[in-house]
């Protein structure tokens, strides 16, 4: 098989001490940069980005992918400790890692996240390793109009999150969506709720957002009661670092499943690992049979999102490999980092630089390992944070936010918004309005519109463009089935109630 | 009495002054330089501040150290809010290309190149015009006259917003093609590598960009250049045997330059140490190698120079970006 040939040939590279030291250096800094809320894997990539020009090009690709999937991997440790994500892509990791922390479970949530991580990475390596060019190429038969249709239906899935209350959780839809407004319209260039604030010109970062309602608003939520419980009052038992039979049975299949649609999230330019991690939660809410039970920290609702994200940042390593495309901001700045070498990414950088191509996707498979190898003894001393004193921990927290989100834009405007964005997700939460919906459309929105904008300049103001392609057409029916799916599945249970009670 | 006192410390301070000033010229420059990357890492600015630190370093033509600081936000709008927090400042300099221009001439900052102090031309990189390999335009003169026919019938794709430089590199190739209504050319904006998924994948008809973006796709075969947008064609590299614009037919040139820039009102001995110290850069053979691999022309123009050529290129943009209705100047 020439595939398995390539890999062994990929593995000679990776097994050269400097590339194994490098390596592990880069997974190890990108678990300990994913654990910082606001410093996410392409902050990581960059600062490492001048220490790389000493380095051969395969090491410095190689350890930048390693910074990337160890951020993956690090990413969810402050959701399921401290419910504050350490980037986008974690953020799902909170709805029940959170959770099953309060429930004295923080060990085997961490064993779990860091167990579907490696497996979400080792799947989408072998798909990497098989089927990589095809998969670029279904990739590129995504146009603006399937985009806009793929964010619709992402969107979606906040139905499912939200059955509790729908009012409110559209009111956050919306306000997420009126948050991304804010700044340089891409299709016109007119500026929008800027105030002469040049800052603002660039929009306002996701994870300025993100860090501002979790981290921020989690701090001030726990102020109001700091005085009662004086310590972080939480139980644990600092067992050891892993999960029951129990758990692991109920993990697997979320987890296999979510590896591919985490992988296919991936590929797809400007998508990445956020949506990935939510659509994985949503899908598999909806597949399980107590779909109520979400939330309250159940192991296969942290399994799920760890395993879509972590391989969603492999997958976005295709495009860049294969065609010279950069899928995220990460990807962007790895491309960036070959052309300086003078090497052009794309099919023939697998024909005149194989030890580059090859070696960069045999390092992914030992990558994970040392990973997952790096982060169980790792979440051993991590669970001790669930013993400082709130005092002490959330004015940490509160320092790491800000330095996190200086890092993002190296601006001062983002620390008003990161305070303001804190009170907006204190009072969220005080008033129970969920913040899911919000933290997605922020995510989202900006593309959302940007791609439907695109479109209809494409089709020259014709809505049928949305319905060109097969694409898009099953995106469309998803999109339907995913919105009617919370209401049918009511219908079906009290019909069983009513059936059960008239026998 | 009063007066008088008032009066001796006001001299005492004005010959301190002027001798602190004589001291910081024989001195200069006596502390770190702080160079501004108006843009986060990785990108056109930042490499090329971050190169020239290097080999000014290397080479030892500065002895104190440059470190580079990215100041991203605004299309390069708050780095220069910033330079005129530094007015008069001798170690503060920044990267600057056609964006500077733009970002003022369409109205995103009220702050233009005359609030800055031009030091000197570096570099000259130039844009692409490619198109999906099975396109049915074979040469960027056909693809004008398409326009001309019907100017919505090519729909072209850039990164940034409109009337920043993917879009007016393009449309200044459309003027010169003869094509009066260039505000109904398509241009359609892309983010975060999605403009050239799009050409590949056949969703738009022309990639207008830099030319190291199309690079590697055109090697591959993926996509086809029409046109370059240097005034003259390579004689070796990837782009040998790609037409100028000028050889397919379009008498234009579109040049994306950069340059350093200091505060508003840096000294003027400040401006002739760095310029001498640019000019020797300019000689050594690291700075060869560098923009060999990077693909860029050497260019070097002193700052007088620089000035002017930056003042008629300013006309140039302001012309084009009128004709499209984003001129928003008095």
């Amino acid at each position: 098989m020439e595939a398995i040939n390539n890999l062994l040939y990929g593995l000679t590279i990776v097994a050269k001490p400097v590339n194994i030291i490098f390596m592990s250096v880069g997974c190890i800094l990108g678990t300990v940069l994913g654990m910082l809320p606001g410093v996410g894997p392409a902050t990581g990539v960059a600062l490492l980005l001048p220490l790389t020009f000493t380095m051969k090009p395969e090491t410095a690709l190689i350890t930048m992918a390693a910074v990337y999937y160890g951020a993956m991997f690090g990413g969810s440790r402050s959701s399921i400790l401290l419910n504050v994500p350490g980037d986008g892509a974690a953020i799902a990791s909170c709805f029940d890692g959170y959770p099953m922390t309060l429930k004295g479970k923080a060990e085997s949530a961490l064993a779990i996240s860091a167990v579907a991580s490696f497996i979400g990475g080792l799947i989408a390596a072998v798909i990497f390793l098989f089927l990589a060019m095809p998969v670029a190429r279904f990739a590129l038969r995504f146009g603006p109009p399937e985009y806009f249709v793929l964010m619709v239906f992402a969107l979606s899935a906040t139905a499912s999150l939200t059955e509790e209350s729908p009012v409110k959780g559209f009111m956050s839809l919306l306000f997420g969506l009126m948050v991304t407004t804010v700044g340089i319209d891409l299709q016109s260039g007119v500026l929008r709720f800027t105030f002469g604030i040049p800052e603002l010109q660039t929009g306002i970062d996701f994870v300025v957002v993100i860090v501002g309602i979790y981290g921020i608003g989690e701090v001030f939520k726990n102020y109001e009661t700091i005085k009662e419980t004086g310590i972080y009052a939480l139980k644990t038992t600092f067992g050891r670092i892993w999960f029951t039979l129990e758990e692991w049975r109920r993990c697997i299949w979320p987890i296999l499943r979510e590896s591919i649609v985490g992988f296919i999230i991936g590929v797809l330019p400007g998508a990445g690992g956020t949506i990935a991690a939510m659509m994985a939660y949503s899908n598999e809410k909806r597949l399980s049979k107590e779909p109520e039970s979400f939330g309250t920290g159940v192991p296969e609702g942290l399994a799920a999102p760890e395993a879509a994200n972590n391989a969603a940042s492999i997958g976005a390593m295709i495009p860049m490999l294969t065609l010279g495309v950069p899928g995220s901001g990460t990807t962007a700045v790895m491309l960036g980092a070959l052309m300086i070498y003078g090497l052009q990414p794309g099919p023939l950088l697998f024909e005149q630089r194989p030890e580059i191509a090859w070696g960069v996707i045999a390092s992914l498979f030992v990558g994970n390992l040392i990973c997952i190898i790096i982060n169980l003894p790792l979440a051993g001393l991590l669970v001790r944070l669930l013993s400082v004193p709130g005092r002490l921990l959330y004015p940490l927290i509160v320092v790491i936010a800000f330095f996190g989100v200086y890092t993002i834009n190296f601006s001062v405007v983002d620390f008003y918004m990161l305070l303001i964005f804190g009170f907006v997700g204190y009072f969220m939460r005080r008033y129970k309005v969920p913040i899911a919906p919000m933290v997605l459309s922020v995510v989202l929105g900006s593309s959302m519109e940007n791609s439907f904008r695109q479109s209809l300049m494409l089709s020259d103001g014709s809505l049928k463009i949305f319905f060109r392609s097969g694409i898009s057409i099953a995106l469309i029916i998803l999109t339907l089935l995913s919105v009617m799916w919370p209401i049918f599945s009511k219908n079906i249970k009290m019909r069983r109630v009513s059936t059960k009670s008239a026998n | 009495m009063r007066g008088k006192a008032v009066w001796i410390v006001g001299i005492m301070a004005f010959v301190l002054f002027i001798s602190g000033m004589a001291i910081a010229q024989q001195d200069y420059p006596s502390k770190p330089f702080e160079f501004i990357a108006p843009a986060g890492p990785g990108g056109g600015w930042d490499t090329t501040i971050r190169m020239v630190a290097r080999v000014l370093q290397e080479e030892k033509l500065v002895p104190v150290p440059m470190p580079v600081i990215n100041k991203p936000g605004g299309g390069g709008g708050v780095a220069l809010a910033y330079l005129q927090q530094r007015k008069g400042d001798p170690y503060t300099v920044a990267v600057y290309s056609p964006p500077l221009l733009l970002i003022n001439l369409t109205g995103q900052t009220k702050l233009s190149f005359k609030d800055t102090t031009p030091i000197a031309r570096l570099i000259s990189d130039y844009g692409a015009f490619a198109v999906p390999k099975n396109s049915p335009y074979q040469s960027i003169s056909e693809v004008m006259e398409a326009l001309k026919k019907d100017p919505k019938s090519v729909k072209v794709g850039g990164t940034s917003s409109p009337g920043s430089m993917d879009h007016v590199q393009f449309l200044i190739a459309a003027k010169a093609a003869g094509i009066i209504d260039l505000d109904k050319i398509v241009y359609i904006a892309f983010q975060e590598g999605q403009q050239l998924a799009a050409l590949l994948g056949g969703h738009i008809d022309l990639l207008s960009t830099g030319l190291a973006e199309t690079q590697g796709p055109m090697m591959s075969g993926d996509i086809k250049v029409l046109a370059i947008s240097r005034p003259e064609p390579y004689d070796e590299g990837p782009f040998a045997n790609v037409p100028t614009l000028r050889q397919g037919g379009v008498d234009a040139e579109f040049i994306n330059w950069r340059g350093l820039f200091g505060p508003p009102e840096m000294p003027n001995y400040a401006v002739k140490y760095l310029e001498e110290k640019l000019a020797q850069l300019e000689k050594t053979q690291l700075w060869d190698e560098i923009c060999n691999t990077n693909g860029w022309d050497k260019s070097f123009l002193p700052a007088e120079e620089f000035k002017a050529f930056l003042a008629k290129t300013n006309e140039e943009y302001k012309e084009v970006l009128k004709a499209i209705g984003f001129y928003k100047g008095e």
